[in-house]
């Protein structure tokens, strides 16, 4: 496999958020930014087309995750990052900087996608506005 | 390397006057080396009378795609696999559900079967084909997970001097159109890149894949384009709709040969898979073959136009 073809749990995962309006975005093993799908490129305010791969420093000075002071926060100290990197789900919420507040508060939903014993090819993240689909 | 066809359908075997000329068996092809070694890919029910070819082979290596019915219910008919001076090898998908053996051990079982895979004569190994390249003998092979339903592997084979690629069964276009993805984003293009000959799904016509799109198999355009996309040399469309007659087929390669041309390739450069096409590639360009059984192609195809060169 050369360096750029991507495992096919990237592919059929890109398929699948291709074709979803949950705000999604992939990142392969090595933490890089792979995908981004329209619903989370309308929540951000840039296409993946015009954004493009990014590795995980990128994304963060882009996007977040933000302190509650709207300092970057390392993405080490996120538990999402942490659960994905030891290749277990995950759930948890922080702030990112979007297109209509400048930064929101989003519960995010991280799944790790593992095909093989040799460990996990990169995860799938799903993220909500804090808030969206509460009732009451 | 030689290739030759002893089964090109899809699904499910379709017999009958109407598909003699490309035949109904299912997927199996024999690739022959230039140490005359040999391997077979898939073991549909053309192995059947490829394993009558083979009385005096000890040593058979079969590497299946995947487990599905048409790719493997030849097996229990394989010659070889009852005589006890044969060695057996099969490569397969692994899954995190059980070993290779177990599952085709459910096909080869009560009540399916009148006999179990240890009471074969033969002697016969099962291997999880690896995610890294592999060899046997001088023979590399690659094998990639490809979209398809279930555990399901490409093959890219090298004898050092080309390359084959065989793709039965694969949907690289579900989700996304071909055209706007990137090359790293389509499944099986690293397999196929650049392969003097590559074998691949054309099941569907493209009027027929709308109703069928996540059954795992390709329309014709989204073939084309895929093949166009990797730079194969030469391009065999194989698994072909049991629904389909052979003047069906012929319309489909008259349809493929036309969009080819447009896509910028020679006519010769593809064609619709024959019970009995041999192509024997490796130096200048592909040298295409049509034998007589079962299929006594008719019309203009490139087998034929090959075949009267020498």
């Amino acid at each position: 496999m050369t360096p750029s073809q991507k495992p096919l749990e990237l592919i059929l995962a890109r398929n699948l958020l291709t074709s979803i309006s949950t705000p999604s975005f992939l990142v392969d093993g090595s933490g890089t930014m792979v995908f981004y799908n329209e619903a989370a490129a309308a929540f951000l305010g840039r296409s993946f087309e015009e954004a493009g791969q990014m590795t995980a420093e990128e994304w963060l000075a882009a996007f977040g995750p933000l302190s509650k002071d709207g300092e970057p926060v390392e993405l080490d100290e996120i538990s999402l990052t942490q659960a994905v990197q030891d290749g277990q789900p995950a759930h948890g919420s922080f702030r990112i900087r979007t297109a209509r507040n400048g930064t929101e508060t989003v519960e995010a939903a991280a799944f790790p996608l593992v095909a093989s014993p040799n460990g996990s090819s990169g995860a799938m993240i799903m993220f909500w506005p804090r808030g969206v689909g509460e009732t009451g | 390397m030689k290739v030759k066809v002893w089964g090109a359908r899809g699904s499910v075997p379709a017999p009958g006057p109407e598909m003699n000329r490309f035949g109904g068996n299912t997927s199996c092809v024999q690739v022959t080396f230039k140490d005359e070694s040999q391997l077979i890919l898939d073991a549909g029910t053309g192995i059947r009378a490829l394993g009558l070819q083979l009385a005096d082979a000890s040593q058979v290596g079969i590497i299946l795609t995947h487990l599905h019915l048409d790719h493997i219910q030849g097996l229990m008919f394989f010659p070889p696999c009852f005589r006890s001076d044969a060695e057996i090898t099969i490569w397969g998908p692994s899954s995190p559900e059980t070993s290779l053996e177990n599952r085709i051990a459910r096909y080869i079982s009560a009540p399916l079967s009148p006999v179990e895979v240890r009471e074969l004569p033969c002697s016969v190994a099962f291997r999880e084909a690896p995610a890294s390249e592999w060899k046997i003998g001088d023979i590399e092979i690659r094998a990639e997970a490809v979209t398809h339903r279930g555990p399901t592997l490409g093959y890219r084979i090298t004898d050092g001097e080309s390359t084959l690629c065989y793709i039965p069964d694969h949907e690289p276009a579900l989700g996304a159109p071909l055209a706007s993805l990137g090359d790293e984003w389509i499944s099986g293009y690293d397999l196929a890149k650049d392969a003097d000959l590559l074998i691949h799904d054309c099941q569907y016509t493209d009027d027929e894949y709308p109703a069928h799109v996540g059954w795992g198999h390709s329309g014709m355009e989204d073939t084309l384009t895929f093949a166009h996309r990797v730079g194969a040399k030469h391009v065999l469309l194989f698994h072909h709709d049991p629904l389909h007659t052979d003047v069906k087929l012929e319309r489909m390669e008259a349809q493929a040969r036309k969009r080819w041309i447009e896509m910028g390739h020679e006519r010769k450069s593809i064609e619709l898979a024959r019970e009995g096409t041999e192509i024997e590639f490796g130096s200048v360009e592909p040298l295409v073959q049509a034998t007589e059984e079962p299929a006594s192609t008719t019309g203009t195809s490139a087998a034929q136009e090959l075949s009267t060169r020498g």
